[in-house]
């Protein structure tokens, strides 16, 4: 057992077929010197751990075992992590990171086939904490990255061919351990016969010892053509007296064999003794523990004697589980009593069984097995059991699942109306179901309809139906315009899940909760609601998922108020709590409001990089998109002078002046509004469409936020018109609604124009304090802009745009020949030069060209 | 196309070619299973597969079994 001397290799992996001794390999190799400085974490690997929480649980038990107090589940987190998300792994993998050197061994890791596992294991191979020495036992080679490993070295195989014995092995093995006595020419038949396969040469050295012409039997067993196994395994029991033979075949069924358990199965008495003589003779049983009362049967051996039981008592089959499950049922491990129920084809056994221990099996997250089993059952068996159509039912849908749940409810229901509540639970869970559906696919008058109905159902159940209920009912209500109903839902919302303990969810719906705030135009209010889900989080450690969320929707209420610092810090802090920490908006939420403050430092280029990102990482999680991204680029097009960029746009989304209008997609026409402002042509549509805008959201009543927007909006396509009175009376508004809660951005943000405005207005009417502060502090803005080019994220390399200009720069076409040749306006192009400038730190053509050649950039 | 379009999951039978000669009883193991040992010292399993799934299930069984796989093939209906 050289090979695991060095240490260098983190990773081991001993793939072979069954019965070559991986397993007593490494045992072997644990137990020796090599290791004492390493705690041991030994996980054996069955089919019931094929679901990923299983999986993960027994693995971190397993390490556990081996290290008390190296990892620390957090229930709070635990449950607020979605279960073995990255996230979660990061959390077990930092824990090991910093604990002492240890091995976890995967014993039968080839019994593991489902994908969320794999994926998991992937992850956790690709950052396996430095101190563990992973080992993976298998027969089939696990789908996972370990190229690159085998390239860095840490990577240790142990093959077929590796663990073969050599001649020299088998003589040892054989005369040595045996205690036979054979020529070296037998010794080489056999090793050569067998192929140095441990598990035959045992077989071998069993049917020789005793034998009464071991000579006849070697150069038989040479000339023959049988399976290795087949033939040694018929030789073995051949030689075994008649009752061992028949208790070796009738207990092949079993997959765990204890002395009772025998007895039971067998109908004798001497189910003890015969195993500890299995046993003692090495003949096919391995013990399961130090204390020998609980044995397996070695792999190979139980396939060849189940193959023999079916093919000589097939008819013995069924009685032989009946009598199995029987036993198991008896000694309350209801599992196995189910699994030969079903082995023994005995379906009322078996659905009665599942009726017992159903509770129990959903509890421990049984629920991909119990699922298992009651397909296999056939429906009518189903239908006459209403507790466990019940049970059916809610297995299927916490699986997603929606099939065959209405009819096991219906007949349920008819055949026990005493099952109510129960049904209550379940068509509140089919209707919740539904409305999520619907949201997903956006038919929001389906999605009310459903939500609503789940709403009616849950209100008699847990905090946790009506909180999920009421959350859908706001999202549908949110995206129908209807704000005032939809904050209340979300209020509601948020109450039941903060008391059912769901924080991090609550944390989720805080993000939908202030986002309708702001269309109502209540920042401070939203504001509130950010600090408390950010409370919520951090009261745990590591703070719960969600937090970094918060920093986020702070930091956009302190940019919609020009506190500019304040947002870069609250950014900063959304950050430093790392990515797995924001939920799955976050992504885009970020990276929106870092792009505002770009556009504010006069980043332009780098802006709407950070939106074209924002918006590849969109994720909608089933809030409405009622303020689409690239709705938001276009206005960041439109604010650096990008007019044909915007107007693309437009047209790719198809909006024109004579769409309905609704709360949907008042974004995208408020900024297709602007857009047509950009042309003179169009400033007339411009002016009709804003007074649309503004009546259909006065009528609402209860969209303050959207109405400011408008209003700006308004003002500025008034005076795009000449009707500059008319202009000034909607900016006075605009200026009254947004004073009480600090909105200043949304004035700043419209540039040159609405300075000229703001100033107008103050003439007009001196005593407006509110339209005097704006002023200032638009007009400190636009210094600021010019000045501060300290970005969040560096930029310091150009994009394709600027290389591309660069390259033209290079060239001796003037600035309006270049504008040609890309075919954009004349504003672009002087636009991406001053940021190729700025990047290269120059300040003419030449200066620009040169420094390019010097680092390479052009050539 | 000429020659036999299959989709993958319609029903197929399919050989596998394993090392050493297999007893008979094997047969009852794996359900309708024809075996035929042949003189290069392996012995043919040949079965009808009803899709992919059943396909991999036999694998996995094979597997375990201990068996060394030489050769898979689709053979004609």
């Amino acid at each position: 057992m050289r090979r695991f001397t060095s240490d260098t290799a983190t990773v081991t992996v001993i793939a072979a077929p069954a019965g070559f001794g991986k397993t007593t390999a490494i045992a072997q190799w644990l137990a020796s010197d090599d290791h004492r400085e390493r705690a041991v974490a030994w996980l054996s690997l069955d089919a019931r751990d094929n679901d990923a929480t299983t999986f993960w649980r027994y693995l971190i038990a397993a390490i556990e075992g081996a290290l008390p107090r190296a990892v620390s589940p957090d229930e709070r987190s635990g449950r607020a992590l979605a279960p073995m998300s990255e996230a979660a792994l990061d959390v077990l993998i930092n824990q090991l990171q910093s604990g002492p050197r240890m091995t976890l061994v995967l014993d039968d890791l080839h019994v593991i086939d489902d994908t969320v596992v794999h994926a998991g294991l992937s992850y956790f191979v690709e950052h396996l904490p430095a101190p563990l020495h992973l080992v993976m036992v298998t027969r089939a080679d696990p789908p996972l990255p370990l190229a690159r490993l085998r390239v860095e070295g840490r990577l240790r195989e142990i093959r077929a061919r590796d663990l073969r014995f050599t001649e020299a092995e088998s003589a040892r093995y054989l005369t040595e351990a045996m205690g036979l006595e054979m020529s070296d020419t037998q010794i080489a038949t056999l090793d050569e016969r067998t192929e140095g396969w441990i598990a035959a040469l045992q077989l071998a050295a069993l049917t020789l010892q005793g034998h009464d012409d071991p000579a006849r039997f070697i150069s038989r067993f040479a000339g023959d053509d049988r399976y290795v196994v087949d033939y040694l395994v018929e030789e073995v029991l051949q030689h075994q007296p008649q009752p061992i033979r028949e208790f070796l075949l009738h207990t092949s069924i079993l997959g765990r064999l204890t002395g009772a358990l025998c007895d039971a199965v067998t109908g004798l008495s001497d189910g003890s003794a015969t195993l500890e003589d299995l046993d003692r003779r090495n003949l096919f049983v391995v013990p399961l523990d130090d204390r020998r009362l609980w044995y397996r049967y070695h792999h190979l051996f139980a396939e060849m004697l189940r193959a023999r039981l079916t093919a000589e008592e097939p008819e013995l089959l069924r009685e032989l589980h009946l009598r199995a499950s029987d036993w198991y049922e008896r000694n309350g491990l209801l599992e196995q009593a189910i699994e030969h129920a079903f082995g023994a084809r005995a379906f009322d056994r078996a659905a009665d069984l599942l009726e017992a221990s159903s509770t129990a099996l959903r509890q421990n997250r049984q629920e991909l097995a119990l699922l298992g089993w009651l397909e296999m059952l056939p429906p009518e068996m189903i239908s006459a059991r209403p507790s466990l159509g019940l049970t059916f039912a809610g297995t299927l849908l916490s699986a997603g699942r929606i099939d065959r749940v209405e009819q096991l409810l219906s007949d349920a229901e008819s055949a026990d109306p005493s099952t109510s509540e129960e049904v209550r639970t379940l068509h509140a869970g089919i209707a919740l179901y539904r409305a999520a559906q619907s949201m997903v696919i956006g038919d929001i008058p389906a999605t009310l309809s459903s939500a609503r109905r789940a709403v009616e159902l849950a209100s008699s159940g847990s905090d946790i139906e009506q909180g999920a209920s009421a959350g859908l009912l706001g999202l549908a209500l949110w995206a129908q315009g209807e704000l005032t109903a939809a904050a209340e839902s979300w209020t509601t919302a948020l109450e039941h899940l903060a008391a059912a303990g769901y924080i991090s969810d609550m944390i989720g719906g805080s993000l939908a909760m202030a986002d309708i705030l702001l269309a109502q135009g209540r920042l401070a209010a939203a504001a509130a609601v950010y600090r408390h889900g950010l409370d919520e989080a951090m009261r745990s450690q590591p703070p719960l998922r969600g937090a970094a969320d918060m920093h986020v929707g702070l930091s956009g209420v302190h940019y919609a108020r020009n506190e500019l610092e304040n947002a870069r810090a609250e950014l900063r802090s959304a950050e430093s709590l790392g990515e797995h920490s924001g939920l799955p908006q976050n992504r885009h939420r970020l990276r929106i409001v870092a792009a505002r403050l770009l556009l504010a430092e006069g980043a332009t280029t780098e802006a709407i990089d950070m939106l074209i990102d924002a918006e590849r990482l969109y994720v909608s999680d089933m809030f409405p998109d009622v303020r689409p991204i690239a709705a938001v680029r276009a206005r960041a097009y439109l604010a650096t002078g990008l007019y044909q960029e915007a107007r693309d746009w437009a047209r790719g989304r198809s909006l024109t002046t004579a769409d309905p209008l609704s709360y949907a997609r008042e974004y995208e026409h408020a900024t297709f509004a602007r857009v047509l402002l950009s042309d003179p042509a169009t400033v007339a549509d411009a002016v009709t469409l804003a007074s649309r805008l503004v009546e259909d959201a006065r009528d609402a009543a209860d969209r303050g936020g959207s109405l400011v927007d408008l209003l700006v909006l308004q003002a500025l396509a008034r005076s795009a018109a000449g009707d500059e009175a008319n202009a000034l009376d909607a900016l006075d508004e605009a200026v009254s609604l947004a004073e009480a809660e600090g909105d200043v951005r949304v004035f700043i943000d419209e540039g040159a124009p609405m300075l000229r405005l703001l100033a107008a207005l103050t003439k007009r009417t001196p005593t407006s304090s509110a339209a005097v502060r704006l002023l200032a502090a638009a007009t400190a803005g636009r210094a600021v802009a010019r000045v501060e080019r300290t970005s969040i994220f560096p930029a310091s390399t150009l994009t394709a745009r600027e290389l591309e200009i660069l390259r033209l720069l290079a060239s001796d076409l003037s600035g309006p020949e270049i504008s040609r040749h890309l075919t954009v306006s004349l504003n672009t192009v002087r636009t991406h030069i001053k940021n190729v400038y700025a990047k290269l730190d120059a300040n003419s053509r030449q200066a620009a060209v040169r420094r390019a050649t010097e680092l390479g950039i052009l050539h | 196309m000429p020659g036999v379009n299959h989709s993958a999951d319609s029903p197929a039978t399919y050989e596998f070619r394993v090392s050493g000669h297999l007893d008979p009883l094997w047969a009852a193991h794996f359900e309708g299973l024809m075996l035929a040992c042949d003189v290069d010292g392996t012995t043919s399993l040949r079965c009808e597969i009803v899709d992919q799934a059943a396909l991999h299930g036999v694998l996995h069984r094979l597997r375990d079994a201990g068996l060394s796989i030489v050769a898979i093939t689709q053979v004609d209906r």
